[in-house]
């Protein structure tokens, strides 16, 4: 099974994206562990994201993609017993320093969950929510705010006439893409994305992969997902993971086509995950 | 749609705007939790105050007497026999006669009645009664049992006792059956139990901790109460274990005793609110290491 | 085990002895939720029997009198219902915000190792019997009021004008400001608990949501945690109302016991609770008094009903207590 390794073509079904040059690093990470108290959930991981581009990150369950994703805007900060040593750089700052000022880094690091979160509020109310916490915008600016998010989200068009009622209204597919539009409009650097399309159907998870392809002109992006295929579509380039260790980084086509490492292997040929 | 995507362009904020804006919304988080932990500590205080002043008061009225002597006139060093002794009796009888109906009524609100008319009913009415005023339960016993029999006695204050354990039984029962998973139910009825074999075999073992937290925080709950016995058992400063006459309590005791105006029984009101206390908060200490040592 | 329907046999009929304890059992089970409702009944025919001698000879002046005189053997609720709803109120007013701090701290704030202990600690609050939060007011509460706080207050807020009247008079220590502070002593873990427990239901991927976009603990909490709590914030808010307006023990010790309106937080009165527990067993069986006692039972049952009701609508079916 794993004996013909053919260019850009049909390994397992994965159709992946013309090969793209990786552009310099937006986030730098250097030998980071991470521990849930005496567990070490994540060995010395080396990684870095690219500036404007999107990091697909895959791996079995558990083998710590998601918990990387929560120590780049600090969520386990809310956890007592969780900490990260080492270095993820951004700009000259170490994001797990114990110094970080973590509201101002959570705006410029958004984070979209796995299952859609709509605030129990409007949809003009669950984007001004996040605005608001950071900037002081008049009237007019922050509808112009909302309506340019919202384009962005690739919602506007589905939600123009009814921004004034309750987001729980939404489809689950609309409401992903709210929480998309929610972050963006905050303005971020970086975008983590962790599995956005498991609770969604098809067609919502292709508006989803589209909008992610657009998005990455502005914005730094890593992608936590289950699904290789969508790796293979969205990703500039594949991180790896299996328990708790980065086994292997590769733009996409050459990580699905051509895997220097042995596990890596079996896991994008199916041997095991 | 890229046509819209310029309205605003990239990642260019007034740091200095939103740097001064977190400040502000940093002191407020500060000041709201500042706030809290010292509503946290005045609870804390009020918790330490009142065991501090039954510990203090309590204890310079606690003696042998206390335990081996029933209550007598003021100044000839009476004790509290009877009040225990009356609390332990009607305690007991309560929780003996309620918790029975108040088990079937949590069964039948978890096990047939989930979501049914008559269930919801029943759960509704039964959650009120946990948290209706008792000195109701107290009058409501007056006039059903005691004046139509023509006077005080034991058995209605354990009656009234009763009607206060049923809503608090029926509440966790309930709550500790639905915490059973399904699977457990369909594996029993799978093997061809009937479903009330399942009922007392399986899923009352399964929930036993629970269900026996529930008991023991009804008894904590009734030893305590003074208002439902005012208008029941009334008490009675002499010795009796007869049901049928007035009986003593120690709350009702306490009651008595702490707006008197003689010394020596405003003492042993201290040494009967620190024994009823002690023995409250210890069961509700149980209960809990109990129901916490099963998750 | 001890019936006969496990015969080792797998006849698909034959299993009567079954279905007939099963039977047996569900009617025992819905026999018991009727009594349940039963009981509700019979409270209210009781209450409602014992009071209609008050009613009918009083009719609707009983709610609207201020007389209370046995001599007379005129009765009127209005100074009874007016003290009970005064002083549950007060009580609320001081309670809830308190009981919001310690349920957002237990929640969100506290230090994993303290949640446990302070979380024990304030259910044991809630644990203690009401007879001692009467005696603790009235030897603890009662002298520092009558020496310190009142005195103060007179002298400061009650030399004020328009809010100056409701803080002035004799400084007794007792009185209804007193009785609202015991109750809201009590009520305090009641409510802290319950909020605890809502709040606990928040999906920490909501909360996560709001701190990615970086909020502050607070903001969280006044944005998502309550706003999807708010029902249940005040179904709780509503059981810590019906545990005062019933509470009996902890405000007869220090309220002063007064059938009389007072236009001072610091003046006497009385409540249903209070005025039953203490003239109840100077009633006589039949007389008008007894009755009205028994009125004013009925009368403290439909509030405490109406609000316990809209409490437990409010708040989720199986929330505990």
């Amino acid at each position: 099974m794993s004996t013909t390794i053919e260019q850009s073509s049909t390994h397992g079904g994965v159709q992946t994206r013309p090969e793209t040059a990786i552009n310099t690093a937006k986030i730098d990470i250097e030998n980071l562990d991470f521990f849930y108290g005496e567990h070490r959930a994540l060995k010395s991981i080396e990684l870095k994201l690219p500036n404007r581009q999107v990091t697909g990150m895959i791996g079995p369950s558990g083998c710590g993609k998601s918990t990387l994703l929560r120590v780049l805007n600090r969520m386990y900060d809310l956890y007592p017993g969780q900490r990260a040593t080492g270095k993820a750089m951004m700009d000259g700052q170490n994001i797990v320093d114990p110094g970080v000022d973590l509201n101002s880094l959570r705006a410029r690091i958004g984070m979209v969950f796995q299952k859609p979160t709509p605030f129990p509020m409007t949809i003009f109310e669950n984007i001004a929510f996040g605005v608001k916490l950071h900037e002081k915008l008049s009237k007019s600016e922050m509808e112009e705010r909302v309506e340019w998010s919202l384009n962005r989200g690739a919602l506007w068009g589905e939600v123009k006439d009814r921004l004034h009622t309750s987001a729980m209204g939404l489809s689950g597919g609309q409401q992903q893409r709210l929480c998309i539009a929610r972050t963006i409009a905050v303005r971020p650097e970086v975008i983590l994305l962790d599995e956005p399309t498991s609770a969604l159907d098809p067609i919502s998870t292709l508006k989803i992969e589209e909008l992610i392809d657009e998005l990455k002109n502005d914005f730094t992006i890593a992608i936590v997902t289950h699904n290789m295929q969508q790796a293979a579509r969205c990703a500039d380039q594949v991180a790896f993971f299996y328990l708790g260790e980065m086994v292997e980084v590769a733009p996409a086509a050459q990580l699905f086509t051509a895997p220097k490492e042995k596990r890596t292997q079996d896991y994008v040929t199916g041997r095991f995950g | 749609m890229s046509a819209t995507l310029s309205v605003i362009p990239g990642p260019a904020k007034d740091m200095n705007a939103s740097l001064a804006l977190g400040r502000k919304r940093k002191r407020a988080n500060r000041i709201v939790k500042t706030l809290c932990l010292t509503a946290t500590g005045l609870g804390l205080i009020f918790l330490a105050s009142i065991l501090a002043t039954l510990l203090s008061k309590g204890i310079a009225g606690l003696s042998l007497t206390v335990f081996t002597t029933s209550t007598l006139p003021p100044g000839s060093h009476g004790g509290l026999l009877n009040a225990i002794v009356g609390t332990l009796i009607q305690t007991v009888l309560g929780a003996a006669i309620g918790t029975p109906i108040g088990l079937m009524v949590g069964t039948y609100l978890a096990e047939y009645a989930r979501d049914s008319a008559l269930g919801n009913a029943v759960r509704f009415v039964s959650d009120i009664l946990l948290s209706a005023p008792s000195i109701l339960i107290g009058l409501f016993v007056y006039q059903i049992v005691v004046s139509p029999l023509g006077g005080f006695s034991g058995f209605a204050g354990c009656l009234a006792l009763a009607l206060i354990v049923i809503p608090i039984v029926v509440r966790t029962t309930e709550d500790m059956l639905r915490l059973i998973p399904s699977q457990l139910r369909e594996a029993v009825i799978g093997l061809g139990a009937p479903k009330w074999k399942m009922i007392v075999l399986i899923c009352y073992r399964a929930a036993r901790e629970g269900i026996v937290t529930g008991i023991l925080l009804a008894v904590a709950r009734i030893s305590g109460e003074t208002a439902p016995l005012l208008f029941t058992s009334l008490g009675n400063l002499n010795w009796s274990l007869s049901l049928t006459k007035p009986m003593a309590s120690l709350p009702v005791t306490i009651y008595q005793y702490a707006g008197s105006a003689f010394q020596d029984w405003v003492d042993l009101a201290w040494a009967g609110a620190l024994l009823i206390t002690a023995a409250v908060l210890a069961v509700n200490i149980v209960a809990r290491t109990l129901l916490r040592g099963r998750k | 085990m001890s019936t006969t329907t496990e015969t080792g046999a797998p006849p698909l009929t034959g299993r009567r002895g079954s279905n007939l304890g099963d039977t047996i059992f569900a009617a025992l089970a819905k026999l018991s939720g009727i009594f349940v409702l039963a009981v509700l009944g019979a409270i209210i025919a009781a209450l409602a029997l014992g009071g209609s001698k008050a009613f009918i000879a009083f009719g609707p002046k009983f709610l609207s009198s201020n007389d209370w005189d046995p001599v007379q053997e005129t009765f009127g609720a209005l100074v009874p219902i007016f003290g009970t709803i005064v002083t549950a109120i007060l009580a609320l007013a001081m309670a809830v915000p308190l009981a919001f701090g310690i349920a957002f701290y237990l929640t969100e704030l506290a230090p994993a190792w303290m949640r446990r202990p302070v979380s024990t600690a304030i259910e044991l609050l809630a644990a203690v019997p009401s007879i001692i939060y009467g005696m603790w007011g009235f030897f603890v509460i009662v002298p520092i009021m009558s020496q310190y706080v009142q005195p103060f207050v007179i002298d400061t807020i009650g030399e004020l004008p328009l809010i100056g009247p409701f803080f002035q008079g004799p400084p007794f220590g007792t009185g209804i400001l007193t009785a609202a502070l015991v109750l809201a002593v009590m009520v305090i873990p009641f409510i802290a608990a319950t909020m605890r427990d809502v709040f606990d239901t928040v999906p920490a991927v909501y909360k996560e949501s709001a701190y990615g976009l970086g909020c502050t603990t607070w903001e969280v909490m006044r944005s998502i945690v309550i706003p999807y709590t708010r029902a249940s914030v005040v179904g709780g808010i509503m059981l810590g109302l019906g545990r005062a307006l019933g509470e009996t023990m902890a405000v007869t010790f220090v309220i002063g016991n007064t059938n009389r309106i007072a236009t001072s937080l610091f003046g006497p009165g009385n409540t249903i609770a209070s005025i039953v527990a203490l003239e109840f067993p100077e009633a006589e069986t039949g007389s008008l008094k007894l009755s009205s006692l028994l009125a004013l039972g009925l009368i403290l049952f439909a509030i405490a009903f109406i609000v316990l009701a809209i409490s437990r609508t409010l708040l989720k079916p199986g929330m505990k207590a």
